[in-house]
């Protein structure tokens, strides 16, 4: 069973780290005509149409989360205590951190993504984009790491 | 400067304590609850499980959620809503210096 977690979770977070990275890519340097190549498109997407999908799929990967790092505190973080992988340790430690100050910065980017944004607001509904896209990246790759370290049922 | 909406105070509002409650209830070790996983044992506030390590993070989480949930409340409910012209930056700017804060109580295990 947890394996089949692990699966999910991975899958949800893989859905999550793509509608967040084109969200990021379309507000530092979005397409102001046509888009013509693949990087054009990329950037060009209507990056308001992301905003629900990005906190749904947050809140319910980080649940997901939330419930295999139960079996993770257990065993797969004993293995990389036992082993010394203590940047990989670290990492982790981090990612848990990352996405419990994620959870606080929901509300304020559903707001500061609606269609009648002040222009002054503009740079903070950039920032708060980043900085979750910061923490999404962070906890994919620490996560990532870690599994490979230790995959849990193994 | 246009006032921000009731609900724009409360998501700012909650951003801010939530961040910085979760750097201070990670610090003193203040969870709301503790959970220990090898006997799937929950417990009020900051106990050590039976047996088998303790989990504090689903604590701290709730600690900074009650908190920020209720001083946004406030925040979006007070006459004249001052909260209004609070700087929205705020939003990102306490979470980023929270993410430092904890990045620092746990460099020790990126210089081993």
């Amino acid at each position: 069973m947890w394996i089949a977690l692990v699966i999910t979770h991975g899958l949800l977070a893989f859905l999550l780290l793509g509608a967040i990275t084109h969200q990021v890519v379309s507000v530092w340097a979005p397409v102001r005509s046509g888009a013509g190549n693949f990087v054009a498109r990329f950037r060009a997407v209507g990056s308001a149409n992301y905003v629900n999908a990005v906190i749904v799929l947050y809140l319910v990967t980080a649940a997901l989360g939330s419930v295999i790092y139960t079996n993770y505190r257990i065993t797969a973080r004993l293995t990389l205590e036992q082993g010394h992988f203590w940047k990989s340790f670290g990492a982790f430690e981090l990612k848990e951190h990352l996405i419990a100050i994620g959870l606080a910065m929901l509300p304020a980017y559903w707001y500061f993504w609606r269609p009648s944004l002040e222009a002054s607001d503009a740079r903070t509904r950039r920032l708060l984009t980043t900085l979750i896209a910061f923490i999404v990246w962070w906890a994919f790759l620490a996560g990532h790491v870690a599994n490979n370290i230790r995959g849990l049922g193994t | 400067m246009k006032t921000r909406s009731r609900f724009g105070v409360f998501a700012v509002t909650f951003a801010v304590v939530y961040s910085a409650v979760y750097y201070v209830a990670l610090y003193n070790n203040w969870p709301l609850f503790s959970y220990g996983p090898a006997v799937a044992q929950w417990t009020l506030f900051n106990h050590s499980a039976s047996d088998g390590p303790t989990m504090y993070w689903y604590g701290w989480i709730a600690t900074s959620a009650i908190v920020g949930a209720l001083a946004g409340l406030v925040a979006c409910w007070l006459p004249g809503n001052p909260g209004g012209r609070m700087w929205s930056g705020l939003a990102w700017l306490v979470p980023l210096c929270s993410i430092a804060a904890i990045a620092h109580l746990l460099s020790g295990y990126f210089t081993r």
